[in-house]
C-alpha cells in the first residue's frame, strides 16, 4: 500500500508537469495577444509599431530559443513567480490570494450541503426506485441539471431581488471587510448565488448517488444484510453507501470542480463577487495573459490535487482493491 | 446499431476484408466526398466570398453540421428504418416514458425549426425605431412610455429592436449545431480510443491501454470550461473552433464507457475467431467492438448533448462566444441590463434553452431504460 501511495504521489507530479507543459505549448502556439496589444497601443499614440513589437518581444524574451523559454517558464511556475498582472497592478499570486476567500465563502457551504442532501436524496431514491417519490426526486434533479445557472440567477433576481428589498441583487465586497465574513448582511447577499449553485451541484450529486446505489442494491452482501435483519437505515448507510462511496468519491472532486469553474465564473460575474471566477473573467476581458495563465493553472492544479485525494480515499474505503499491480 | 439477426445477414457483406464497402457505405462515402468537394470549391476557388448555392453562403460551422447530419442519417436513422423489428422493440420500451415522448417531439420541433427557420427567415436586424417592444398583447411601461406589443414582433423586441422570435429561431440552430456536432466528434474519438484500449488489453499490448487511459484520467480532471475560456482567448471566438475544442476536451466519458463495454466483448469467442482468421486490430474494433457497444455509446452521447449546449450558452452569456451567431446565451445576456423593465428579452430564450436541455436529459433517460438490458422497464407510469 505504501508503494501504491508513493506511486500515486509521483503520478500527481507527472500529471502536473504534463498540464503545465500543455499550457506552455498552447501559449507558444497561439498568436500572442500581449504583443498585438502592445503594437496597437503604440500605433495609437503615433510611435513606430514595428519598434514596439521588437521591444515587447525583447522584454518578454520571446526571441530566445523555445527550450530556454520552456525552462524559464517551468522555473517560474515552480518557484511561484507567476508574473505581474498589468490590469490589476499586482502580482498574480497576490491577486489570487486576495480573491480566493470570496469564492470559498460560498463554495464550501455549497459543497457540504449538496453532498449531504444530494447523497441522502439519492439513497432514498435508490431505496425505492420507480415509485412516485423517486419520479418526483428525478424531476427535481433534472430541473437542477437543466436550468442554465445564469438564467436561473436572472430569474431569481427578477422574482425575489427586485420586489423584496432585503435580498440584495449584487454583492457588496465591502461587507466582509467591515462587518466580518460571518455577518448577517454577508449571509443575506450570498443567498441567491449560493442557492443557484446549490441546485446544480445538488442535482448532480443526487443523480450520481442514485445510479451507484442502485448498482449496489442487487449485490449479495445487501441480501445477506437484509436476511440478517439489518434495519433499513443501517442497510442503506452502512452497507450500500459504504460501497457506493468508492465510485462516488472518484468523480466527486472533478464533477464539483466542473460545476464550480463553469458556475463561479458566471455567478461571480452576475453578482459582482470579487472571487477567483471574476478574477479569471476580468483577466480574459482585459487580455491580461499572466493573470489568465495563473487562474487557469490554479484550476488545473486544484483538479489534479483533488484527484489525488480521491485516489487516496479509495485506500480507506474499499479494502478489496488490490494495489499490487497499479 | 447494426444488430444483424440471422435471417437478414447479407453474406456478401461478411467477407473478412478491410476494404469491403457495402452499398450504403458507398453512398455515405460519396456524400462525404461531395461535401469535401463543395467545401474545397468554396474555399479555394471562390475564396468563400459570396454565397455558394443560390442565396446561401455556407459557413464553416454549417459544413461541420452537414457532415454531422450525414453521419447521423447513415448510422442512426437508416439502421432504424431498415430494421423494423428493432425499431418496434425499442419504441415499445421507449414510449412507456410519456414525458420522454413529449420531450422527443419538442426536440424534433426545435431541430426542424432550427434547420429550416434560418433558411426562410431573414436574420434579426437592428432597428432602433423599434426598441424594447413587449410581446403581442402585453402592455408595459418602458422609460416612462407605455407600449403594447403587436403581431409584427410576436415575442417582442430587444434593446436594439431585433425581434425576439427571430433571435430564438436562429438560436435553435446554434444550439442544435453545438450539441450535435460536438457530440458526434466526442463519440467518434471516444469510441475509437475506448475500443482500442480494451482490445490492447485483450491482445496483450497492455502498455497501450495504460497510456490511453492515463491520458483519459488527466483529461477527466481538467476543468474544461476554464480551458475553453483560455483557448477561446488564445485562438479567437469562432463557433466551429469552440465546438472542436469543446469536443476535443470532453470525449473521456465515452472512452471510459466503451472501454468497459468492449473489455467484456473482447474476450468473446468471435473476437478470438476474427483475430485468428487474420483480421487486424482496426477491423475488429470497427466491425465487432464498436457495434456491440452501440447501446452504451448512444446513451452516453444523448446525455452529453445538453452539456455542450449549456456550455456554449454559458460562454455566450459571458461574451466569449462567436459574436456573429445569435446564440441564446448572448440574447439572455443582452437582456440583463433591462431586466426589471423588459423581462421578456432574457426570459423567453431562457425558457427555450431550459426546455431543450431538459428534453435531452429526459430522452437520454428513457433511451437508457429502453436500451440497457439490465434495466427492467415496469409498465406503471414512467416519468412523472
Amino acid at each position: 500500500m505504501k508503494w501504491y501511495i508513493t506511486k500515486r504521489l509521483l503520478w500527481t507530479l507527472v500529471a502536473a508537469w504534463i498540464a503545465l507543459s500543455l499550457t506552455f505549448g498552447m501559449l507558444a502556439a497561439s498568436p500572442n495577444q500581449g504583443q498585438m496589444q502592445a503594437t496597437m497601443s503604440c500605433a495609437a499614440v503615433g510611435e513606430d509599431p514595428e519598434e514596439c513589437r521588437e521591444d515587447f518581444r525583447e522584454r518578454n524574451n520571446l526571441d530566445a530559443p523555445i527550450t530556454e523559454r520552456y525552462t524559464n517558464y517551468m522555473i517560474n511556475m515552480v518557484t511561484l513567480n507567476w508574473g505581474w498582472s498589468e490590469s490589476r497592478s499586482q502580482d498574480v499570486i497576490g491577486a489570487i490570494l486576495s480573491a480566493w476567500p470570496y469564492t470559498a465563502q460560498y463554495a464550501i457551504p455549497v459543497l457540504l450541503i449538496s453532498t449531504v442532501i444530494g447523497y441522502g436524496l439519492g439513497l432514498y431514491s435508490a431505496y425505492k426506485p420507480y415509485t412516485k417519490t423517486d419520479y418526483a426526486a428525478s424531476f427535481v434533479s433534472f430541473f437542477g441539471i437543466s436550468i442554465p445557472n445564469f438564467w436561473f440567477a436572472l430569474i431569481l433576481i427578477l422574482l425575489l431581488g427586485v420586489p423584496l428589498d432585503i435580498i440584495p441583487t449584487y454583492y457588496n465586497s465591502g461587507v466582509p471587510v467591515q462587518q466580518g465574513w460571518f455577518s448577517l448582511t454577508n449571509f443575506q447577499q450570498l443567498l441567491i448565488p449560493t442557492f443557484v449553485l446549490l441546485t446544480a451541484s445538488l442535482a448532480f450529486q443526487m443523480r450520481y448517488c442514485r445510479a451507484q446505489a442502485i448498482e449496489q442494491m442487487n449485490q449479495e452482501f445487501v441480501k445477506v444484510a437484509k436476511a440478517k435483519g439489518a434495519s433499513d437505515y443501517r442497510l442503506m448507510i452502512w452497507h450500500v453507501l459504504r460501497m457506493a462511496a468508492v465510485p462516488l468519491s472518484t468523480s466527486l472532486v472533478s464533477r464539483l470542480l466542473a460545476v464550480f469553474w463553469g458556475g463561479s465564473v458566471i455567478i461571480e460575474q452576475i453578482f459582482a463577487i470579487p472571487g477567483l471566477g471574476l478574477l479569471s473573467f476580468t483577466a480574459l476581458v482585459e487580455q491580461d495573459t499572466p493573470l489568465i495563465l495563473g487562474t487557469t493553472v490554479i484550476g488545473v492544479l486544484l483538479a489534479i490535487l483533488g484527484n489525488l485525494v480521491e485516489d487516496l480515499a479509495y485506500v480507506v474505503l474499499d479494502p478489496r482493491i488490490d494495489y499490487g499491480d497499479r | 446499431m447494426a444488430t444483424d439477426s440471422f435471417e437478414n445477414i447479407d453474406w456478401d457483406d461478411q467477407e473478412v476484408s478491410t476494404i469491403n464497402v457495402s452499398r450504403t457505405t458507398f453512398v455515405e462515402l460519396g456524400l462525404f466526398a461531395l461535401l469535401l468537394g463543395a467545401f474545397l470549391y468554396d474555399y479555394l476557388i471562390i475564396q468563400n466570398e459570396g454565397p455558394l448555392v443560390a442565396n446561401w453562403d455556407v459557413l464553416s460551422t454549417d459544413w461541420l453540421f452537414i457532415a454531422t447530419l450525414i453521419t447521423m442519417f447513415f448510422h442512426i436513422v437508416l439502421p432504424l428504418y431498415q430494421n423494423p423489428r428493432m425499431r418496434r422493440f425499442y419504441w415499445n420500451r421507449f414510449k412507456k416514458n410519456q414525458i420522454a415522448v413529449l420531450a422527443g417531439v419538442f426536440l424534433v420541433f426545435i431541430f426542424v425549426v432550427g434547420v429550416v427557420g434560418p433558411i426562410v427567415m431573414d436574420p434579426p436586424e437592428v432597428r432602433f425605431t423599434n426598441r424594447i417592444v413587449p410581446p403581442a398583447g402585453i402592455t408595459a411601461t418602458i422609460g416612462g412610455a407605455t407600449k403594447t406589443g403587436t403581431m409584427a414582433a410576436p415575442l417582442g423586441t430587444d434593446a436594439k429592436g431585433r425581434s425576439i422570435l427571430k433571435l430564438v429561431v436562429y438560436g435553435m440552430r446554434v444550439s442544435m449545431q453545438v450539441g450535435l456536432i460536438a457530440t458526434t466528434f466526442t463519440v467518434v474519438i471516444g469510441a475509437l480510443v475506448g475500443a482500442v484500449a480494451a482490445l490492447a488489453t485483450a491482445i496483450d499490448v497492455g502498455w497501450l491501454d495504460e497510456v490511453l487511459m492515463r491520458y483519459v484520467d488527466i483529461q477527466a480532471v481538467f476543468p474544461s470550461f476554464l480551458l475553453l475560456l483560455l483557448l477561446v482567448y488564445l485562438f479567437g471566438a469562432q463557433l466551429w473552433i469552440i465546438i472542436m475544442v469543446y469536443s476535443l476536451l470532453s470525449w473521456e466519458g465515452v472512452a471510459r464507457t466503451v472501454r468497459g463495454e468492449a473489455l467484456q466483448r473482447s474476450s468473446e469467442a468471435y473476437v478470438t475467431a476474427a483475430l485468428a482468421s487474420g483480421a487486424n486490430m482496426m477491423y475488429v474494433v470497427r466491425r465487432h467492438l464498436i457495434p456491440n457497444s452501440a447501446n452504451s455509446i448512444i446513451i452516453s452521447a444523448t446525455v452529453s448533448i445538453p452539456g455542450f449546449i449549456l456550455g456554449e450558452a454559458g460562454l455566450a452569456f459571458l461574451g466569449f462566444s462567436d459574436p456573429t451567431v445569435f446564440s441564446w446565451g448572448r440574447t439572455i445576456s443582452n437582456g440583463q441590463t433591462n431586466l426589471s423593465q423588459a423581462w421578456w428579452i432574457s426570459t423567453i430564450p431562457g425558457i427555450f434553452l431550459f426546455l431543450t436541455v431538459l428534453s435531452f436529459y429526459y430522452v437520454g433517460e428513457a433511451l437508457r431504460d429502453a436500451m440497457d438490458p439490465r434495466q427492467q422497464v415496469d409498465s406503471g407510469g414512467g416519468g412523472l
